[in-house]
């Protein structure tokens, strides 16, 4: 926590950054982002077990943007939403300085999108055995059974859209449930409408979530969206190989084909 | 307001003998934004296309929907009927109640209720449609040619002869490819070299070819008539326009033992070579992994006698930029070497060798001079066995398909160690006998009957030395399987006819698709054999697919004529159902954040991106951008554009919609 705090200071003392978005107290127990445009302010900076949250998802934020260049507290699934934000054209090495956090809690010095990825293709990206575990329970039900599930989950939607704000990957400014000429997803808070709009957010994401689970925690009625695109994620790197945010070059699964893809799923 | 008129064919009885014609068009005058309906025996008919022009000028039609057949069929017919009375011609749409309803239903309420339903659901869809005008792509009239065997030596000549520019590139030192290789020819035996060197020089000498030796494709970019191609013209070490070909060079060349490509390695060349005597161009190229100048530093004889002071060992590599509207794609094909082959040995028996060996063997020009002689002692063979399928047909080799000449040019080696060993005795190893081909068929029982080829039906399962003989084992499946055992002295395998190695890595470069065995792939196996899912690049010969002598050359014709059609316009004039990208006024400008997975996900490469500046060039925005002269209307990107920022006109999101709510 001092390096983190101590670097920070430098970079916002040396004008190498605007900003520096990481982790601060909230109210109560709670951790919230802070934005810290002083190098006095660095002081709020913390780093403990709470401080989970996802916040690549700012970077792309136009407000956040207009602060200048920031420099982002990054755990394993922050750099690799910054990897696949990259992948995908919307960030740049210059854009922004990245913290890097190792699971210790040790500040890592990755000076660029090549050290982050090369950094992040030597952890291990297997799910832990709990989320695996969670898939599994899920995988058991029969067909039947598991719609009843997701059917009991999302009548619980309020179509908030706070599991859209929290992803970093939901960066569209026009989101697909908002086109309404043609209305594909219908926008109504109804079974057809919760249910078109999770499987449209699960399949937009198939591929290139990197699991951090920040939809989940986002949501306000405890719906477990996160189960949907982590187990579409296991696919892909079970029928492609490829896994999300492991490299700053553009590697979709899902958009190309090559001839050693296994094609089992068509029988 | 749409005013759209309902055009209902009965087309004789395949329609109207299941569906009731006067209740679709009751039904479909009913349908809010029809202000006309009619049905007539046959619509496509001169009289039948009157009523639409009619209609279109006297009601005032927006939109016209022939209830008819395939779009397939017809859709170009009425589509010029509008475009002549005045409606732009994609406010057309055909309804489909032929292949779509009547001919698959029985006569019934339900099948004329379809037909409504198609009806209704066409019209609303051309309440949607816009006008579209045709897309206007300029062409330059230069083709590439990529590989310089008969394929590319044919298509070159006729595109050249057509009034055409062609720029040849070939990878070896010479043109000719495997055809120069080959001794005689079936079904005629005619000499291959004799008819094919005069091609060769008239490739070099054509005013329109422009020829690129020794010379590797680098890099393709762009589109259909507007390619931009790099070319690696690598260094052959010599000037070519000093040297004069006299070949001195290899003559005192020290190194003489190294095997010749050309010759199949049944004969060695040196270091500084000429491929073959009657070579196109006849200059030499220096084997730099060879040579020991490159190796080692020092030797530089060819330097000291080359008589026009030609040698250049400092040469670099040169890259060529040309500009050319079309690709046709000649690369050819490999065989298999006898190494590929643990049950005949490995490679290992110098008696052992593949079809084009023999063929060198057998060619005037070859290093016995037309003499069979078997490499290991350079006796004559007094028996030789033949063994078709080498590879080919064998699932558990990996090549599960015929490789379509062997047994042709099979029956020709026998005959030919016939013909010049006449106390020889050939026998043949076959699976069944493919002689499909003009003159085919009498060619093998020519073999057979005339010159006492041994044929046998069944495969060898191995091949082992002994004494100086190679033991063949196999086994003869007309008697029964019944174990046969012959001593030869050569065993000549016809080994599968492969992709070239490098055939998937030009299918990268010059992005089109090729199948599994690494084949590049057609548009249509039937209707389009010659065309590349990519438009603007053509096939012909064995890159394909195996392929004989005439069937190459028929196709590398076909893919010239294509050719030739695409050069023959100055503009190429296409169907405007592309993608466009959204755009819109700002602060938005485009709903496309530029993530750019469509570039990736296009297979025609017809993905751009664009920068949106402001008016004093500030960078707003970087989004996709569909290249209207590449895009086909595939639709893969707007399927895959997470906003719906990509849309395809024509078959907008809009209509579709429609259309589905419709029903």
């Amino acid at each position: 926590m001092d390096q983190l705090r101590k670097k920070a200071r430098e970079l916002l003392e040396s004008g190498a950054v605007k900003t520096v978005i990481g982790y601060g107290e909230g109210s109560g127990k709670a951790v919230r982002a802070v934005f810290i445009r002083q190098p006095e302010q660095t002081e709020k900076l913390i780093l403990d077990e709470r401080c989970r949250q996802n916040l690549a998802v700012y970077l792309l934020k136009p407000e956040v943007k207009n602060l200048g260049k920031p420099a982002v507290v990054a755990r394993l699934p922050v750099l690799r939403s910054i990897l696949e934000l990259a992948a995908e054209s919307q960030l740049a090495d210059e854009q922004m300085v990245i913290l890097g956090i190792s699971p210790d809690g040790q500040l890592l010095d990755l000076a660029g999108l090549k050290a982050v990825a090369d950094y992040v293709s030597a952890q291990s990206l297997e799910l832990p055995p709990p989320e695996r575990e969670q898939l599994e329970q899920i995988e058991k039900k029969s067909p039947a059974e598991r719609w009843n599930f997701w059917q009991e989950e999302f009548s619980r939607c309020v179509k908030c859209y706070a599991c859209r704000a929290s992803c970093p990957l939901c960066y569209c400014s026009r989101c697909a449930v908002e086109c309404n000429q043609p209305q594909w997803i219908s926008s109504a808070s109804h079974a057809r409408g919760n249910l078109e709009w999770h499987l449209v957010r699960a399949m937009h994401l198939a591929g290139r979530c990197v699991n951090c689970g920040d939809c989940a925690r986002a949501c306000p009625v405890g719906i477990p969206l996160n189960l949907l695109t982590r187990k579409l994620g296991e696919e892909v790197f079970k029928d492609f190989g490829l896994r999300a945010g492991t490299t700053p070059e553009l590697k979709y699964a899902l958009a190309t084909f090559l001839p050693e893809d296994q094609e089992d799923f068509i029988r | 307001m749409s005013r759209i008129g309902v055009f209902l064919c009965h087309c004789g009885e395949n329609i109207a003998g299941t569906v009731d014609p006067g209740k679709v068009v009751e039904a479909a005058n009913r349908i809010p934004g029809v202000v006309h309906s009619i049905d007539y025996k046959y619509m496509c008919s001169d009289p039948g296309q009157s009523l639409i022009r009619e209609a279109i000028k006297e009601k005032g039609l927006t939109g016209v929907i022939v209830a008819a057949c395939s779009p397939r069929m017809h859709e170009p017919t009425f589509r010029r009927v509008c475009a002549e009375s005045g409606l732009n011609a994609f406010l057309c749409e055909m309804a489909n109640v032929r292949e779509h309803c009547s001919w698959v239903h029985e006569k019934s309420e339900l099948t004329t209720a379809k037909a409504i339903d198609l009806v209704r659901i066409m019209v609303e869809k051309a309440k949607r449609n816009r006008p579209l005008f045709p897309i206007k792509v300029p062409v330059t009239k230069t083709a590439l040619v990529l590989g310089g065997g008969i394929a590319g030596i044919q298509a070159s000549l006729d595109i050249a002869n057509a009034g055409h520019k062609v720029i040849l590139v070939e990878r070896d030192p010479s043109i000719g490819g495997h055809m120069a290789q080959l001794s005689e020819t079936f079904p005629t035996l005619d000499c291959s070299q004799c008819i094919l060197t005069p091609r060769m020089v008239e490739v070099a000498q054509h005013p329109n070819i422009t020829l690129h030796t020794y010379s590797e494709l680098e890099s393709v970019d762009g589109f259909i008539g507007n390619f931009k191609v790099k070319i690696r013209k690598k260094a052959r070490g010599i000037d070519e326009k000093l040297c004069t070909g006299c070949g001195v060079c290899a003559q005192k060349c020290p190194l003489k033992k190294i095997p010749s490509e050309f010759n199949a390695a049944m004969g060695m060349r040196t270091a500084i070579y000429t491929p073959f005597p009657q070579a196109v161009p006849n200059k030499p190229v220096i084997d730099k992994k060879r040579c020991t100048y490159y190796l080692k530093g020092k030797c530089k004889a060819c330097e000291k006698a080359c008589p026009a002071e030609a040698i250049r060992f400092d040469q670099p590599d040169e890259i060529i930029e040309v500009e050319t509207g079309a690709i046709v794609c000649t690369t050819g094909f490999e065989v298999l070497s006898t190494e590929f082959f643990p049950e005949y040995g490995y490679g290992k028996y110098k008696d052992v060798i593949n079809g084009l060996q023999f063929e060198r063997l057998a060619s005037a020009s070859g290093p016995t001079l037309g003499a069979i002689r078997r490499p290991s002692d350079g006796k004559e063979p007094e028996t030789v066995v033949f063994i078709a399928c080498a590879g080919s047909r064998d699932p558990a080799k990996g090549i599960e398909y015929c490789s379509k000449i062997c047994c042709m040019y099979t029956a020709k080696h026998a005959m030919l160690y016939k013909h010049k060993v006449h106390q020889g005795t050939p026998y043949v190893f076959y699976m069944d006998i493919r002689a499909g081909g003009k003159m085919y068929e009498e060619f093998v029982r020519r073999a057979i009957e005339e010159d006492g080829v041994k044929y046998i039906r069944g495969r060898v399962s191995r091949i082992y030395e002994q004494d100086g003989k190679l033991i063949v084992k196999g086994a003869d499946t007309l008697l029964g399987a019944q174990p046969v055992e012959i001593e030869a002295d050569l065993v000549v395998l016809a080994t599968a006819m492969v992709a070239n190695s490098g055939a998937e890595e030009l299918a990268k470069k010059i992005h089109v698709s090729y199948d599994s065995y690494h084949f590049l792939a057609e548009a249509h196996p039937k209707l389009r054999p010659v065309e590349t899912n990519t438009a603007g690049i053509f096939l012909a010969g064995a890159c394909q697919a195996p392929r004989d002598i005439p069937e190459t050359v028929a196709q590398a014709s076909g893919a010239a004529s294509k050719v030739a059609a695409l050069f023959s316009a100055d503009e190429l004039s296409r169907e405007p159902v592309i993608a466009v990208v959204h755009r819109t006024a700002p602060p938005i400008f485009s709903i496309c954040e530029g993530c750019f997975m469509c570039e990736q996900a296009c297979p025609f490469q017809a993905i751009e991106r664009e920068e949106i500046k402001t008016r004093d060039g500030k960078l707003i925005k970087v989004v996709a951008k569909v290249n209207p002269g590449v895009c086909q209307g595939c639709g893969t990107c707007v399927a895959l554009c997470r906003a719906k920022a990509l849309d395809l006109q024509g078959f907008s999101n809009e209509q579709v919609y429609a259309e589905v709510m419709a029903v």
